[in-house]
């Protein structure tokens, strides 16, 4: 084997940067697996979002919306193990199996739809917060503290039956529940961040505040903000489910929490197929992000770093 | 404001070699508790090219101080309550673009002359014919683009300073971004003026959009160029620094670095662009002896390598004293003595440098027998008019409770503030001019 002298090739620049960022996406992705628990929790996740992504290929999608119940009127309260609905079917004549299928891809279009809206209206208010300080902090704390002053799901509810049953309107409802978490732990984390040493060694090299606040103050101040949204990928579709049982959403939606409503009037009838399929999809939907969550503020967390 | 303390000393008495002056500097911090005097009327001229000590001991205003050159204290709650830093660039030696010829003695440098008179000597320039640019007053934009270029800073505690979320070569390759732009794309055999594309990609100004066709095929090539020419400048840097295996430690993260390693990432940034003043603001308190005495040693070689400026603030006195070539004493917001290194240390004037100079412990010191200065630091909240040092000083006399000594000089450029040795002349009109009896 011919010995390699020059240590590093400097003509591929990019590559050196890479290496670097695939290690500590190696080394965290080696802690994640390390971790029984979240390791679960990911097995679950890939599961679930496997499910919702590949749904036309498991079953047949329904026409002309996929997102409605296929109903089948020949076939009413069959109880799970019935040929062609393996699950059974509920009192309106749908097929449990399909709810619970494109359920998952309802919910997680749901998720990823309040999420990504609620980090990205978090991350505005709070930097705007944090960063500038002053009179727009004072302002823009006193506007979250509003919102939170409102239990979430009184609030949400109340949004969502203003607006009417729909679930447009349940994404709605969701996105002015959460975005004011993540401003406030956005605001936290850069107020925090730029008394940092390093900011000041960033003036004294020139930098814009802009430039700054891209590239000293919002990548450091971030982690906490995976974390959350992590947890929240649960919880969105825990209250969103919620919503939908109330009713909110529109009647006849592939949706768990619309079936597990369609299903409770039977429970006392021994019809208990209809709710609990759909329910345990909810259960085990936000227990695989709360435990995924938990695991990366484990490894993410820079005060739990010497344990390891 | 109550009580005005004493001015500066009178006439502006610049001289023609410094680099920067401090003159009657002024900064106090609004506090719940009353307006803290930290800095109060400073005065002091960093030459060309030398190393000045700001010694002092914990809380005395010389962090403050040194700060304020690059407007890093936060306003509010600090107050710019008068005087200026003034600041004497230099540019960009035009025959060797840099490298360092005999025109610029090596240095890479030349002094530029004052933009409003052409060198003759003006009002704005105060008659030295030299660029004077007030720091405290000038315009955010203008003052990035001093600091970084002209004025660098080392920071006290590296393992803070760098951010750890960027790998030393990204945190480097920001100056060169910032200060270099022509300069990199010239060396990348690149038009200066080509399209604007690729100028913001080098300043670190793309869109995201831009981004986007930074990375087609005909634009990539020429990006890719770039990128090796701010990392062989990067490289050039740390290799200065002695670091071994500059190339690797390029696309590390600070975490993954020594102490010492740290420091010498910071000097690199901080002597990439070949500042006309460093600033570095006791650069091995959080460091290993070991490791201080290298970095010492080290600051002194790019030092004289590079004829910079440097302001040295440090609370220890023998490193100041194996450091720098002046040294200035401060003592609760106020300049108290300066001088060369060998006057300070064989002939201290003030009482406080002499009680500073006595606390060191020697060899020859017995056991037990260090002496402190009695007393402790007067609180900088609405200081009264007399001489800080009064309560401490065991040669104290009734005039110094009553004003402030101001800072005269005695022979040869040293300094002092204190009535010991300049007797204040207005005596007459003040009591008693004796030994205090307390």
């Amino acid at each position: 084997m011919a010995v390699e002298t020059r240590p590093l090739e400097p003509a591929a620049p990019f590559a050196g940067a890479l290496r670097t960022r695939l290690r500590r996406f190696g080394e965290i992705s080696r802690e994640v697996l390390r971790n029984p628990t979240t390791l679960i929790g990911l097995i679950l996740i890939a599961a679930m979002i496997g499910m919702a992504i590949f749904a036309p290929l498991l079953i047949e999608p329904n026409t002309p919306n996929p997102y409605q119940m296929p109903r089948d009127w020949g076939a009413i309260n069959e109880p799970p193990g019935t040929p062609g609905h393996i699950l059974g079917t509920t009192q309106q004549g749908g097929d449990v199996l399909y709810g619970v299928i494109w359920g998952a891809r309802t919910s997680l279009r749901l998720s990823l739809i309040v999420v990504s809206i609620t980090v990205v209206i978090g991350l505005v208010v709070g930097s705007l917060a944090g960063f500038l300080g002053g009179k727009i902090d004072e302002f823009l704390m006193r506007l979250v503290d509003v919102f939170l002053s409102i239990p979430e799901l009184i609030f949400a509810l109340a949004i969502a039956a203003v607006l009417g049953p729909s679930f447009g309107n349940i994404i709605l409802a969701l996105a002015a529940v959460f975005w004011v978490k993540y401003a406030r732990i956005i605001r936290g984390q850069v107020i925090h961040i730029k008394q940092n040493e390093y900011v000041d060694a960033a003036r004294v090299i020139g930098d814009s505040k802009l430039r700054i606040y891209m590239k000293d103050v919002l990548p450091n101040s971030v982690t906490p903000v995976v974390v959350q949204a992590t947890l929240d990928m649960g919880n969105v579709v825990l209250i969103g489910a919620t919503l939908s049982f109330i009713g909110l959403a529109e009647a006849g939606l592939a949706e768990w929490g619309v079936l597990v409503s369609q299903g409770q009037a039977g429970i006392s009838a021994g019809r208990w197929w209809a709710s609990t399929f759909p329910g345990l999809m909810v259960f085990l939907w936000a227990l695989a992000f709360n435990l995924v969550g938990d695991g990366l503020r484990d490894i993410l967390d820079p005060r739990t770093e010497a344990k390891r | 404001m109550t009580l005005a303390p004493a001015p500066g000393p009178a006439g502006n008495a610049v001289a023609t070699d410094s680099v920067a002056s401090v003159v009657g500097l002024r900064i106090h911090f609004e506090s719940k508790a009353g307006r803290v005097y930290a800095v109060d009327g400073v005065d002091f001229d960093i030459r060309d090219g030398e190393t000045l000590g700001l010694v002092g001991e914990t809380g005395c205003g010389k962090s403050v101080t040194a700060r304020s050159f690059l407007r890093l204290v936060p306003m509010p709650p600090g107050i710019h309550a008068g005087g200026s830093v003034l600041f004497r660039p230099h540019q960009r030696c035009q025959h060797c673009s840099g490298a360092g010829c005999e025109v610029c003695e090596g240095t890479g440098r030349l002094p530029t002359s004052c933009s409003k008179c052409g060198g003759d000597g003006c009002p704005v320039c105060n008659g030295t014919g030299m660029e004077t640019i007030d720091l405290s007053t000038l315009p955010e934009k203008n003052l990035r683009e001093i600091r970084g270029d002209r004025i660098a800073m080392i920071f006290q505690d590296p393992a803070k300073a760098l951010n750890p979320a960027l790998t030393v070569r990204n945190q480097i390759a920001e100056v060169f971004y910032q200060h270099r732009t022509t300069d990199v794309l010239e060396r990348a055999g690149l038009d200066t003026s080509p399209n604007p594309l690729l100028r913001r990609h080098v300043a670190q100004r793309s869109r995201l959009l831009e981004r986007a066709l930074l990375a087609l095929p005909p634009l990539r090539s020429r990006r890719q160029k770039i990128e090796g020419v701010v990392d062989d400048m990067v490289a050039a840097a740390l290799a200065e620094t002695q670091i071994p295996n500059p190339i690797k430690v390029m696309e590390r993260y600070p975490h993954e670095l020594s102490g010492g390693m740290k420091q010498r990432v910071m000097i690199a940034q901080a002597l990439a662009c070949n500042p006309d003043l460093l600033i570095a603001d006791e650069p091995t308190t959080a460091l290993d002896v070991t490791v201080q005495a290298r970095i010492i040693e080290l600051i002194k070689q790019l030092q004289g390598r590079h004829k910079s400026a440097v302001l040295y603030i440090s609370h220890d006195l023998s490193l100041v004293r194996r450091v720098c070539d002046r040294v200035a004493v401060m003592y609760a917001g106020r300049i108290v003595e300066v001088g060369t290194t060998e006057e300070i240390f064989a002939n201290p004037l003030h009482p406080y440098t002499r009680g500073l100079l006595a606390a060191i412990p020697s060899r020859t010191h017995v056991r037990g027998q260090l002496v402190a200065i009695k007393g402790t630091v007067p609180e900088l909240i609405e200081p009264p008019p007399s001489c800080r040092f009064v309560e401490r000083c065991s040669y104290a006399v009734d005039v110094c409770a009553e004003i402030d000594p101001t800072l005269e000089g005695t022979e040869d450029g040293h300094e002092v503030a204190c009535f010991i040795h300049n007797p204040p002349s207005v005596a007459a009109e003040l009591p008693s001019f004796s030994r205090r009896t307390s």
